[in-house]
């Protein structure tokens, strides 16, 4: 099998102290192979990718040792323009890879850039566009689509480039299932015209089937590899113990009745009564829950297909959706949208949009006065993240300031706590610890968790709201 | 979201050249808002029915709601000019006066600005400036722009929702650092999706020694045709006008 891609020897540091550094790794990829690569956060998965497509050493800058040499060509002394037409690259974060506001312009970009005749640009994104059937996507804007059409607008980008090697960051952190399946069905037609594709992942259920080889590293080395078929036949106890995660954990999932269901032994200290929960957009009935309760100090998973109506649920409960007429009964009190914010609390996928202040305690203190200044430093203590109380909240991790996040809402005073997608991109180590501090805030808090991620609902929540098209 | 330049293909109506666009607007704020040649019948007649145009151009691109909206405030204030105007005095006249001023003279620019935004791609836009010879030392980094306002606008929604509910508001205790707490994570999601968009964009090729291509297509058509006509319409009423050939 000839060499795609090859690293000798290679150790790598950032010099911005990011995480991730490599030292000593050797990996060869043959052509034409679908190589996964898996680790916890930090173990140098996603900077083996950047050596791939040429952002190490040309964007990220660090010391670098050892020899990358990609399609025959050393990529330290290749221009990573030079390299845009070998390699082709998806990302994570399906809000920051686009140039265009237009999907077609976004398509071409790539092609224009390389400077090829406008009638080849136009055939090509043609022949594109019909092998991936997004016809329906052309023309339109970035912004008005979902982030699942956002990553096969991406994915088209690369394609249309004609790369010989395709390169996934993490592609699937911000999609749900639906969107997962068609990116399978792309990755696997490139994987049958022959294209070398290399997955770093978080997720792996999806890539059943779809890889040759499995790269599994360890703190910036490749400690194990398996093949394909040899990684997808460990048991979960296994992938647990490598700090993965699950393999099969998102089958089955969804196949639940829809409405509330406990999945596991709760004592029961009342109830929230939702009434009125339905709301529209225009003429389309987004939400027709009418009325629900949910048991109060209840971690509850909120499950549905994209488009369930499960985020205008959300927005909803913490009122934040404008024109919304329903009501929280709690405590024998009856709430409309404006006391619901007061005692609802939203932890947003992105975290950084809600952490304002210079420090973790300033942060957490923000809405309380300074009689709570103990109390503070008492959740933050329980929370885990007291040694961190004077750094900047966003020097921290991920985790971390999902951590600070709730620590503020706490405080706050805050008796509902809803979170978004909270495990998106979190490795194995990361979605376990989330789940034993939701569980452990049973006695201060009511939690509902809109997600996807049937680990962390096994592990931490007693309940169950699967809603499918607004409804239960 | 509808905002600056995110023109969808099939809500954008009626295909105009972004050319055609700058020179109706150039033109109504010549003769609408600048009320030249207003001595002339002949040039107020070509310049209402110019007016008319912003409404029709966002009635093809099926807001039809916004468009009868203008084309009735329009209409009626026009009319108040021709008739109320000559008869009022006083109170009364400063108070219709400013009215009309304000609507008749600027509501036509300001639609025909609102269409433009939302019906011109930044691929269209780049293109026109590309033919208009200006610099791509200009057009990259308006690009840029326009590619990063509706990223900053949605950040800052977000943003928003989340201190509504820490109840951080002006007026509440923490007045003092609104501006502070609201920047601070703006910034910082700012610098990272730049950040992972240059990236994005190095990985595609963005920088090539060689010469760009571009397949957006832009040019004259019958319907620019048409406009223009009307466009150019006013210029020469009032040239024939200053010349004494037409009153």
């Amino acid at each position: 099998m000839k060499t795609a891609a090859k690293l000798s020897n290679v150790t790598f540091t950032y010099s911005n102290g990011e995480g991730g550094a490599l030292s000593g790794v050797d990996l060869e990829i043959g052509r034409g192979e679908c190589v996964l690569l898996c680790g916890c956060s930090g173990c140098g998965k996603t900077t083996v990718t950047r050596l791939i497509n040429g952002l190490i050493p040309h964007y990220y800058e660090g010391s670098l040792e050892g020899e990358a040499v990609v399609s025959g060509r050393n990529v330290s002394d290749t221009p990573i323009e030079d390299l845009a037409g070998v390699v082709g690259s998806v990302f994570q974060n399906p809000r920051s890879q686009f140039f265009c506001v237009d999907t077609t312009a976004e398509i071409a970009f790539g092609c224009e850039n390389m400077g090829l005749p406008e009638d080849e640009v136009i055939g090509r994104i043609n022949k594109t566009v019909a092998d991936m059937k997004i016809e329906k996507l052309m023309g339109r804007s970035i912004f008005n689509l979902s982030g699942g059409e956002k990553q096969k607008i991406a994915c088209a980008g690369a394609a249309a480039m004609l790369p010989e090697i395709f390169v996934l960051d993490e592609p699937t952190s911000n999609l749900d299932l639906d969107a997962i399946d068609e990116l399978r069905d792309i990755i696997a037609d490139w994987k049958n015209s022959g294209k070398t594709i290399v997955i770093a992942e978080h997720r792996l259920g999806w890539l059943r089937g779809l890889c040759d080889r499995v790269i599994f590293m360890e703190e910036g080395r490749i400690s194990r590899e398996f093949t394909g078929e040899a990684f997808f036949s460990l048991g979960a106890d296994t992938l647990c113990s490598m700090g993965l995660r699950g393999i099969g954990a998102e089958q089955g999932y969804l196949e639940s009745e829809t409405g509330l269901h406990a999945i596991k032994p709760f004592e029961h200290r009342g109830e929230i009564a939702l009434e009125n929960f339905s709301y529209s957009y225009g003429a389309h009935k987004a939400l027709e829950l009418g009325s629900l309760s949910i048991p109060i100090g209840s971690v509850t998973a909120v499950l549905g297909h994209n488009g369930a109506g499960k985020s205008t649920f959300a927005r909803c409960l913490c009122g934040l959706q404008k024109g919304f007429k329903g009501r929280v009964v709690m405590d024998g009190r009856s709430l409309r949208s404006r006391e619901m914010r007061r005692l609802s609390y939203m932890v947003m996928q992105d975290v950084n949009h809600q952490l304002f202040a210079d420090t973790v305690i300033e942060e957490a203190m923000l809405g309380a006065d300074d009689s709570q200044l103990d109390r503070a430093l008492e959740i933050l203590e329980k929370l885990g993240i007291a040694q961190y109380k004077d750094r900047h909240p966003m020097s921290l991790s991920g985790g971390q300031k999902q951590r600070v996040a709730i620590a503020s809402a706490m405080l706050a005073g805050k008796k509902l706590l809803v979170l978004d997608e909270p495990t998106s991109g979190l490795d194995f180590g990361s979605m376990e610890r989330t789940a034993e501090l939701l569980r452990s805030l049973e006695k201060d808090m009511t939690v509902l968790i809109v997600t996807h991620d049937a680990q962390l609902t096994e592990r931490c929540c007693t309940h169950v709201l699967h809603l499918e098209n607004g409804r239960i | 979201m509808t905002g600056i330049f995110t023109a969808d293909a099939e809500n954008r109506g009626l295909v105009l050249d972004p050319r055609t666009k700058l020179a109706v607007m150039i033109t109504l704020v010549v003769f609408a808002l600048g009320n030249t040649g207003s001595d002339i019948a002949a040039v107020r007649y070509a310049t209402i029915a110019l007016c008319a145009l912003p409404m029709v151009l966002l009635f093809t691109a099926k807001k039809y709601k916004k468009s009868a909206a203008a084309g009735l405030i329009y209409g009626l204030m026009k009319a108040a000019e021709i008739l109320l105007v000559p008869k009022a005095s006083g109170a009364v006249l400063s108070l219709i006066g400013v009215c009309c001023l304000v609507f008749v003279r600027l509501l036509p620019g300001l639609i025909m600005g609102a269409y433009m935004l939302s019906a011109t791609t930044v691929s269209e836009f780049i293109a026109a400036m590309h033919r208009m010879h200006v610099p791509v030392q200009i057009t990259i980094p308006m690009s840029v722009m326009f590619r990063f306002f509706p990223t900053v606008l949605e950040e800052f929604s977000a943003i928003n929702t989340a201190m509504k509910m820490r109840e951080i508001r002006i007026g509440g205790r923490n007045s003092g650092k609104f501006i502070e707490y609201r920047l601070v994570p703006l910034m910082v999601c700012s610098v990272n999706i730049g950040g992972e968009l240059s990236a994005a964009a190095l990985t595609r090729g963005l920088g090539t020694k060689v010469k760009r291509t571009n397949i957006c297509k832009i040019g004259f058509h019958i319907q620019d045709a048409a406009v223009l006509v009307l466009t150019a319409a006013p210029y020469v009423l009032w040239i024939l006008g200053l010349t004494g050939v037409v009153k």
